[in-house]
């Protein structure tokens, strides 16, 4: 089971805060199930082509996949991926 | 002039005289306006750069720079520059509002302020004319009852920025607060103000501004109006949350320091988030002058905590709440709303209440020394610890004076978490390093606003950095210092930065003021102002001993959250600073770099 959670205009897409996917071997197949589950706003949002876009910020545990390996981010059962929209503040 | 209006008005509180003066014009191509410009002037003008911030002869500076006011979008900045109370550094707070333009639309780049008034006054401005008028009636008085009554006074159009009891009172971290919500906030420039009997500062401008070449600067601020348009963040993320969007995703980063820095993750973190906010206590939002992101908010509660106002942003939501232990969103609004009528920075505020909480933790405290039950996640205390302090009453009294005073005076310096005796806000430098050295390197201690690598880091603007890597970050953070410098004292947010940079500082700047300056110029002038900083703090005693962060965040791994097991690598990355910035090893700049700047040693 993996735990994602959902923030800031994110939410607008998925209705909820959070949700669970049975299982998926990378990033890429996770955002592709959330795709499937969400519809076409937020297939939309979150892919650009094949790739996984650069306007989300997604950590999976704590860490942006920028510095993991991106889309090809291995999951393991019992991780938590966040998912951001382009944020900024201070 | 272009750009900046060519007048500085020097008044006189000791004897009650003022006059105006031609604005020195090398000096402001040099050091741009606002916090550079200023800067230069209280330096050259005081001379004794060992003076006590809080006697007579420190002086106090209101300064725009040459983009407030004028149609640039977000040019609605002003700064407060003295010596600061809390860290005898140099204090340079910035604020948006509406009181920056309206200085500069009466035709003044700066105010000075000398001597310290026999009674309380206040400053009112109407394009020349200018007069200093009693404020007896006005003394004791919070910051929206002072400038509602002055409205009244002077002209129902005028903007006000003045100190409310904190100020006064000499509340180490006290605030200048402009347009009643918009605070000057940190490092005490309220205090500075209240030591003179200056209870506000009342303007009303009705003369316009001149740019050099008015085409050419409609053309570029449209230029930069569509990248911020463009951008994701200062076009849908700031709007729709305000700053506070930040509390999730550093919270999900394992950065967001909780209960005074004991660790970096927040188990209620989404109670006080911007999402959260803006679903349950915000009215509306709202922008300072020029702005095209809106990201102020204005918010009402109810209940136990009710009140109205504005806020919170992030760095006070993170302080009231995750740093206090506190999920109440409630408390944590009214806590702002306090700060704001009282004259008090947030951040300093809560970090010094968190400090007294973990002080209470540890059996340090007593309560019969607080008078009250200081347990992380008291809201009721935490918000009746805010008005204490801005009142100087009971244990108030001690908070007063931030958490470095109050822990050394327990023999606990290090539950300080404070860099150069200033409180570091919102990001754990465990799960951040660059902001471990951001803090550490700032020369006005800790803040975030001084080369925010945050945004690479976190936000992955304008590219993505990892946040546990050292080797890139003092290049990097030498650029963010340097470039912030000059966005500070150009009058532009400084949130522009997530959209625009040098090149479209410069190409304003530029057509602005007929000056011709490049972005190679404009990151120059922001090294100047780096540096004239630099050289202030050597001479009033720092040493790269004081560019440094509490030990915890260098000994104590972060015990529980994502970024677990985490330390500050500060003492890495430090040397490696002091080289890309052209100084010795003992973080001295070189007599080359000086010669490089035009600057010499103070």
């Amino acid at each position: 089971m993996i735990r994602v959670l959902f923030f800031a205009t994110i939410r607008n897409l998925t209705r909820e805060k959070q949700a669970t996917v049975p299982s998926a071997a990378t990033v890429r197949e996770l955002i592709e199930a959330l795709s499937e589950r969400y519809g076409k706003a937020f297939r939309d949002e979150a892919f650009e082509g094949n790739e996984v876009s650069g306007r989300l910020i997604v950590m999976v545990n704590g860490r942006s996949i920028a510095h993991t390996g991106g889309g090809s981010t291995p999951l393991s059962d019992g991780d938590t991926v966040a998912i951001f929209p382009l944020v900024g503040g201070g | 002039m272009y750009g900046w209006t060519g007048n500085v008005l020097r008044v006189n509180l000791t004897d009650g005289t003022f006059r105006k003066e031609p604005l020195r014009v090398k000096d402001a191509e040099a050091f741009i306006g606002a916090r550079g410009l200023a800067s230069k002037y209280w330096i050259d003008d005081v001379k004794d750069l060992s003076v006590d911030p809080l006697s007579p002869r420190n002086n106090l500076l209101f300064a725009t720079g040459p983009l407030t006011g004028t149609l640039a979008t977000s040019g609605g900045r002003y700064e407060v520059v003295c010596k600061a109370p809390l860290t005898g550094a140099l204090a340079a707070s910035n604020s948006g509002g509406y009181f920056g333009p309206e200085l500069k639309y009466a035709g003044y780049d700066l105010i000075i302020f000398e001597g310290k008034a026999p009674k309380p006054v206040y400053l009112y401005i109407y394009n020349d004319s200018v007069e200093i008028r009693d404020a007896s009636a006005l003394w004791g008085k919070t910051t929206h009852e002072t400038t509602d009554a002055l409205l009244a006074e002077t002209d129902p159009d005028a903007k006000v920025a003045c100190i409310g009891p904190a100020g006064e009172k000499g509340v180490l971290f006290a605030a200048v607060i402009n347009d009643k919500h918009r605070a000057a906030g940190r490092s005490g420039v309220g205090a500075v103000m209240g030591s003179k009997n200056l209870k506000a500062v009342a303007v009303r401008g009705t003369k316009g501004l001149k740019v050099a070449d008015p085409a050419a600067f409609l053309k570029v601020v449209g230029e930069a109006r569509k990248k911020l348009a463009a951008n994701p963040v200062t076009s849908a993320g700031l709007p729709a949350y305000g700053t506070n969007v930040l509390v999730n995703i550093l919270n999900q980063a394992g950065g967001l320091p909780t209960r005074n820095f004991q660790t970096g993750h927040f188990e209620e973190a989404d109670a006080i988030s911007g999402e959260t906010l803006a679903s349950t206590l915000l009215v509306t939002k709202k922008g300072c002058a020029g702005c095209t992101s809106a990201c102020g908010r204005v918010s009402k509660t109810t209940g136990q905590f009710a009140g109205s106002g504005e806020g919170p942003e992030y760095e006070t939501a993170w302080s009231f709440g995750a740093d206090c232990g506190i999920s109440d969103l409630s408390a944590v609004t009214k806590a702002n709303f306090l700060c704001n009528e009282l004259g008090i920075d947030t951040i300093t505020m809560g970090s010094t209440i968190a400090c007294a909480m973990e002080l209470f933790e540890k059996g340090i405290l007593t309560k019969e020394e607080t008078g009250m039950d200081l347990s992380f996640g008291n809201a009721a205390a935490m918000v009746e610890m805010v008005k204490k302090t801005g009142l100087r009453e009971g244990f108030g009294d001690k908070l007063a004076l931030g958490s470095w005073r109050l822990a050394s005076s327990y023999g606990h310096a290090e539950l300080s978490m404070t860099a150069k005796k200033q409180e570091m806000p919102a990001y754990d430098p465990r799960a951040l390093q660059g902001m471990g050295l951001e803090y550490a390197t700032s020369n006005r201690g800790g803040c975030h606003v001084r080369g925010y690598l945050t945004s690479p880091e976190i936000l992955g603007l304008p590219q993505k950095l990892d946040p546990d890597s050292i080797e890139e970050k003092p290049a990097w953070l030498k650029a963010f210092q340097d470039l912030t410098a000059s966005f500070d004292s150009s009058g532009l947010c400084l949130f522009t930065t997530f959209a625009i940079g040098a090149e479209e500082l410069a190409a304003q700047m530029a057509a602005a003021t007929g000056v011709p300056y490049t972005a190679e110029q404009v990151m120059k002038a922001g090294e100047r102002i780096w540096n004239l900083e630099r050289l202030f703090n050597l001479a009033v005693g720092f040493t790269s001993a004081d560019d440094t962060i509490p030990s915890r965040l260098m000994n104590e791994p972060i015990p529980t959250g994502p970024a677990k097991g985490k330390i500050s690598r500060l003492p890495e990355m430090l040397p490696r600073y002091y080289e890309v910035r052209g100084w010795d090893e003992s973080g001295v700049p070189t007599d080359a770099k000086l010669a490089e700047l035009g600057l010499a040693r103070l």
